[in-house]
């Protein structure tokens, strides 16, 4: 698509959004002014299993301010799930306080309101809770892999024939590689503000997808649709812990009802650890078979994960394993282990990050272990269909993104041999990995109001789409500047409301692609039919302006949604990306520095490089955490997590970040959507932990392949088989 | 969090006139306020005391110097004349925290700070320290960033600073104020105490006194030194293992030595074996790595924390070396 102005898309723009974001005029959703406020507070189990038996609020009562402390006792009785263990989903319903059952340690067994939200927070610590305790409960993956259980007929996958797969290979691996629990934590609290109003609630919230917010919220209460509206104008990161709706939301909304005022609820950082969702903890198993040629033969998926004992959450470890290389025999599957631990969810791409620390490092293995070059290895086993769905892809440049990447890296000056690249105290090494991430796009309606004054065009698009801190608003802008060509001044972006018109919501890699598509076929609605009333041909230019002239109107409105089409559904439709890491590790300490990085991504049109770059070094950022310190750690005899602040959980610094260089391919896909937009929100962070995985082994010897890759693991672990120290 | 009420005053004899076993004394406030909102501390009073007049930083006459307790770490460690003669306390304060922390944090509330040892944080858990009686979590629990030095079955918690391990190194004296007017010096090996059967006192010091100076000792180690401070990111984490090193060299030995650990128990860790067998000897790598043999030949490490003991080592030699090197 050819950019028709300088504000359109393609153009590396400021964003439109950013003025009110750094000057704090953006309003997060506990910042609407709302009048006659009061606050609420959730009080956490300090057990993981059990029974409450004893309930002592006389202390919080007796405090000045406080409104109402509601328990199981008083609570408002919601929808329950009506089966064990239920498949979660970004619109599942949200029960809470409906039971004195305990299933984990820090789930909400109460909620206090008062007038300020320090009476609250006080309130709340002077409410005695009495438990029985259950000694039964579980909480360390590895150590109850006997309780596995299979989740669904889907979670078994299998081509070809793996036995005569690995029986023709030459060389095979066979590893474990474990990830930790790991936490979401975006910048902004989870917040939300309820207020009814005539038996209708208005909840301003921070949610990725409102609509789904609508449909739990309406289904946990049991009231239609119609009488709740959620408002979530900026969200300030979520990283998949907005996707759906949480249980200080559902405790808020009932508190307003009860107490009769609006209600806001703002969960606290150490609550962000217990209460909004996380990564489960994985182990997973990735056999891998190849001829001396480097052919793969042969290669096997194996993921155990941890899930709740309340809720299902399965995260496809295998998806990438599926469909990346071009081995005909292959097989992935995943079990779940329920344990009395917070209910996992999606957490930055689900999936292909966790999945591709363990193919990618596995890769590098089976490559060291033929002596190939791991980017020849790679590029040898590349293939343009996507075997699991037996689709080609759409567009596919991995082999570019690896070999550009490796001239623009200096992959060359790369030693084989691990410990050969030494200077002073510190090893050197070089790591790539490779990467893949699903692009979808999804149904999305938008509006498009046009008005005309004084011979200028104002255009305003509505959809219920929501900003997550990516620059949506920007590049919704810049599509309406593109799409009706006018300029950027001439254009209002309204978001996060669920009055507008239905979208996907921001999440899975889906938000661009979907809304950039929704905003143009409005606008092209809106052309196509003014062109129409006035017979003017549909390949003539005419100004907007003119347009609504000659149709005799100052004003327009025009509504259309875009979807899928059938060349889209006939295609197997991924972002690409490669890796490369210069890692220096200290020989002594286990101290080790990230040096530089090169991610190359072929990922469609890219909408804004500005906004695009910036996305893909946080995903590389966040890829570095993985491997550098993040880590949930469980408590082993109680439960909880005694990593509970961002003093203890550590993300990385900027210290700790590389000079990195983001090169995005052009790439050209009439396939996926008519603006050829494909997600790069997710691509960034995947694989980028093997690539440092594989940067410590060439530096070290060591193959590590527990993350975190902490100073203590890299000092104890012992150097490979076969490596000379 | 628990109400209080603010007592803020610049005048001392205020401050200590207000003090009542249920007050705290509010310096920086970087690790009291944590705690206060965790329920970890709950006084009824806060006396605000960093605006007192003890922020100078000043020569003596046998050229050590004297530091105010209310001054900045981050001024402190600026001080043109700290880093020129106590290279290796800057050294030390900035690797300390954040830039924003050592900014509010002050000298002597760095030495009040209390354990970053999470069963004492979370107050659903046992720990002795904050609760006694209650038990020890982290004995059978989660011990990675636990002691291997100089615990008891009580506790197994270290101190958490970086000025103190320097401090330790280079020797000092806390100055002290009592509630009755008059002051005592406290040697800074006996300022923080072991855990023995009394994990609740982290210092000797006695309710209501309140530090005002810290002595430094004359600066004679101000040539050869390094702080290698290990840990799992590259700010804002706390030491695994830490050490200060700091020496003089006369004819081709070492005629003066100041060596301290960090992250490996309850208080700044003296390696005092090593520095008696480093004295007169020469600063060779050999020398260094049989020191650290006997440094931490002493070490108990628990299941989870059995790293310290070979990262200990490396550091004690990799700061003898650094310390060596300098300049170089």
């Amino acid at each position: 698509m050819k950019t028709k102005n300088a504000t359109g898309i393609g153009n590396a723009i400021d964003r439109v959004e950013g003025h009110l974001k750094v000057t704090g005029e953006a309003t997060y959703a506990s910042e609407f002014k709302v009048e006659n406020k009061a606050y609420g507070q959730g009080i956490n189990s300090t057990i993981a299993k059990g029974e409450i038996i004893g309930i002592d609020t006389s202390e919080a009562e007796k405090l000045k301010g406080v409104l109402k402390i509601i328990t199981y006792k008083n609570a408002e009785k919601l929808k329950t799930f009506d089966k064990e263990r239920p498949v979660l989903a970004t619109d599942s319903i949200a029960p809470v306080l409906q039971s004195n059952k305990v299933h984990y340690y820090g789930e909400y067994v109460g909620f206090v309101v008062a007038e300020t939200f320090e009476q609250a927070q006080y309130a709340a610590s002077l409410v005695k809770l009495k438990y029985k305790e259950d000694a039964t409960a579980r909480f360390i993956l590895g150590q109850n892999k006997d309780k596995a259980y299979n989740p669904s007929e889907e979670s078994d996958y299998e081509r070809g024939n793996l036995k005569k797969g690995f029986s023709e290979a030459d060389a095979i691996i066979e590893q474990t590689y474990n990830t930790p629990i790991e936490h979401q934590h975006p910048m902004e609290l989870h917040a939300t503000i309820a207020s009814w109003n005539n038996g209708k609630v208005l909840v301003y919230a921070s949610q990725q997808i409102v609509e789904d917010a609508v449909i739990s919220i309406s289904g946990t209460f049991q009231i239609p649709k119609k009488d709740v509206r959620v408002v979530a104008k900026y969200v300030g990161g979520g990283f998949g812990s907005k996707l759906n709706v949480e249980r200080h939301l559902i405790m808020a909304v009932m508190a307003s009802k009860m107490v009769g005022r609006p209600v806001q609820a703002t969960v606290t950082r150490s609550q962000m650890f217990t209460n909004t969702g996380l990564r489960q903890s994985n182990i997973q198993v990735v056999k891998l078979g190849a001829k001396k040629t480097g052919e793969l033969t042969g290669l096997l998926h194996e993921t155990l994960a941890y899930t709740s004992t309340t809720q299902e959450f399965q995260e496809p470890c295998g998806s990438m394993s599926k469909m990346m290389y071009n081995v005909a025999n292959a097989a992935v599957s995943e079990r779940l282990v329920p344990l009395n631990l917070q209910q996992p969810f999606s957490m930055r791409a689900p999936g292909e990050a966790t999945g591709s620390f363990a193919l990618e490092c596995a890769m590098d293995e089976l490559a060291w272990k033929l002596k190939m070059d791991p980017v020849q290895f790679r590029i040898k086993n590349d293939t343009q269909e996507d075997l699991s769905q037996e689709k080609p892809f759409s567009s596919r440049l991995l082999i570019e993104c690896l070999t550009i990447g490796a001239d623009e890296f200096g992959w060359n000056k790369r030693q084989q041999k691990p410990r050969a690249n030494k200077k002073g105290n510190w090893l050197i090494g070089y790591g790539v990995s490779a990467a893949a991430r699903a692009a979808p796009f999804n149904e999305t309606h938008a509006k498009v109001l046009l008005d005309l004054t004084n011979d200028t065009v104002t255009a305003t698009l509505q959809m219920d789409a929501t900003d997550i801190g990516t620059g949506s608003y920007t590049i919704l802008a810049q599509t309406l500047s593109e799409c009706l060509n006018v300029p950027l001044e001439q254009v209002v972006v309204e978001l996060g409301d669920s009055d507008y018109p239905i979208t996907p919501g921001s999440g899975g890699s889906w938000g661009a692609a979907s809304y950039c598509n929704g905003a143009k076929s409005a606008c092209d609605y809106a052309i196509a039919a003014l062109k129409k009333n006035r017979n003017v041909p549909n390949d003539e230019d005419v100004s907007i302006a003119e347009l609504l002239k000659m149709n005799q109107i100052t004003s327009y409105e025009s509504q259309s949604l875009a979807k899928p089409d059938s060349e889209f559904k006939k295609h197997s439709i991924f972002s690409f990306g490669a890796n490369f890491t210069e890692v220096w590790v200290d020989k002594d300490t286990g101290i080790y520095k990230i040096k530089r990085m090169v991610n190359v991504g072929s990922a469609g049109k890219i909408l804004n490089p500005k906004t695009a770059y910036g996305q893909v070094i946080g995903g590389l950022t966040m890829g570095a955490g993985m491997v550098i310190a993040e880590q949930t750690k469980v408590e082993p005899n109680f439960g909880n997590f005694i990593t509970r602040s961002f003093a203890d959980y550590h993300v990385p610094v900027n210290l700790d970040m590389a000079n990195v260089d983001v090169i995005f391919l052009p790439e050209e896909d009439k396939i996926v959507n008519q603006m050829g937009i494909k997600g790069i929100g997710e691509l960034g962070i995947t694989s980028v932990a093997a690539s440092i995985a594989n940067a410590i082994f060439n530096a070290t010897g060591k193959r590590m392949r527990d993350l975190p890759i902490t100073p203590e693991k890299l000092l104890m672990a012992e150097v490979e088989d076969g490596v000379t120290v | 969090m628990r109400p209080f009420t603010y007592t803020g005053t610049t005048n001392r004899n205020e401050a200590l006139k207000a003090f009542t076993t249920t007050s705290h004394y509010l310096s920086g406030g970087t690790n009291l306020v944590d705690l206060m909102k965790e329920h970890v501390e709950q006084p009824d009073q806060l006396i605000h005391v960093k605006n007192l007049q003890y922020n100078g930083i000043s020569k003596n006459k046998d050229g050590s110097y004297t530091i105010g307790a209310m001054r900045s770490n981050a001024d402190t460690a600026n001080h043109k004349d700290i880093r020129l003669y106590y290279p290796l306390l800057s050294m030390a304060m900035l690797s300390a925290a954040t830039a924003q922390i050592r900014n509010m944090a002050t000298n002597g509330g760095n030495l009040l700070q209390r354990t970053r040892c999470p069963y004492f944080f979370e107050t659903s858990m046992p720990c002795n320290k904050r609760e006694p009686e209650s038990g020890c979590g982290a004995l059978n629990g989660v011990n990675d960033q636990h002691a291997i030095f100089g615990y008891s079955d009580n506790c197994i918690a270290t101190h958490p600073s970086d000025m103190c391990v320097a401090l330790a190194a280079i020797g000092a004296t806390v100055e002290v104020q009592k509630v009755d007017g008059g002051s005592r010096k406290i040697d800074l090996e006996d300022f923080h105490r072991l855990p023995g059967d009394k994990p609740e006192k982290d210092s000797n010091l006695e309710p209501g006194e309140l530090i005002t100076h810290i002595h430094l000792a004359k600066p004679e180690l101000s040539n050869h030194y390094a702080y290698v401070k290990i840990r799992e990111r590259s700010s804002y984490a706390f030491a695994l293992v830490s050490v200060a090193a700091g020496f003089q060299i006369e004819d081709e030995k070492i005629s003066k030595i100041g060596l301290a650990m960090g992250g490996v128990a309850h208080k700044p860790w003296k390696l005092i074996e090593a520095e008696e067998f480093l004295l007169g000897k020469k600063p060779i790598e050999s020398n260094f790595g049989k020191a650290a043999e006997l440094a931490m030949k002493d070490a108990k490490p628990f299941e989870g924390n059995r790293y310290k003991v070979p990262m200990g080592k490396n550091a004690i030699v990799r700061a003898l070396m650094q310390a060596n090197n300098i300049g170089e």
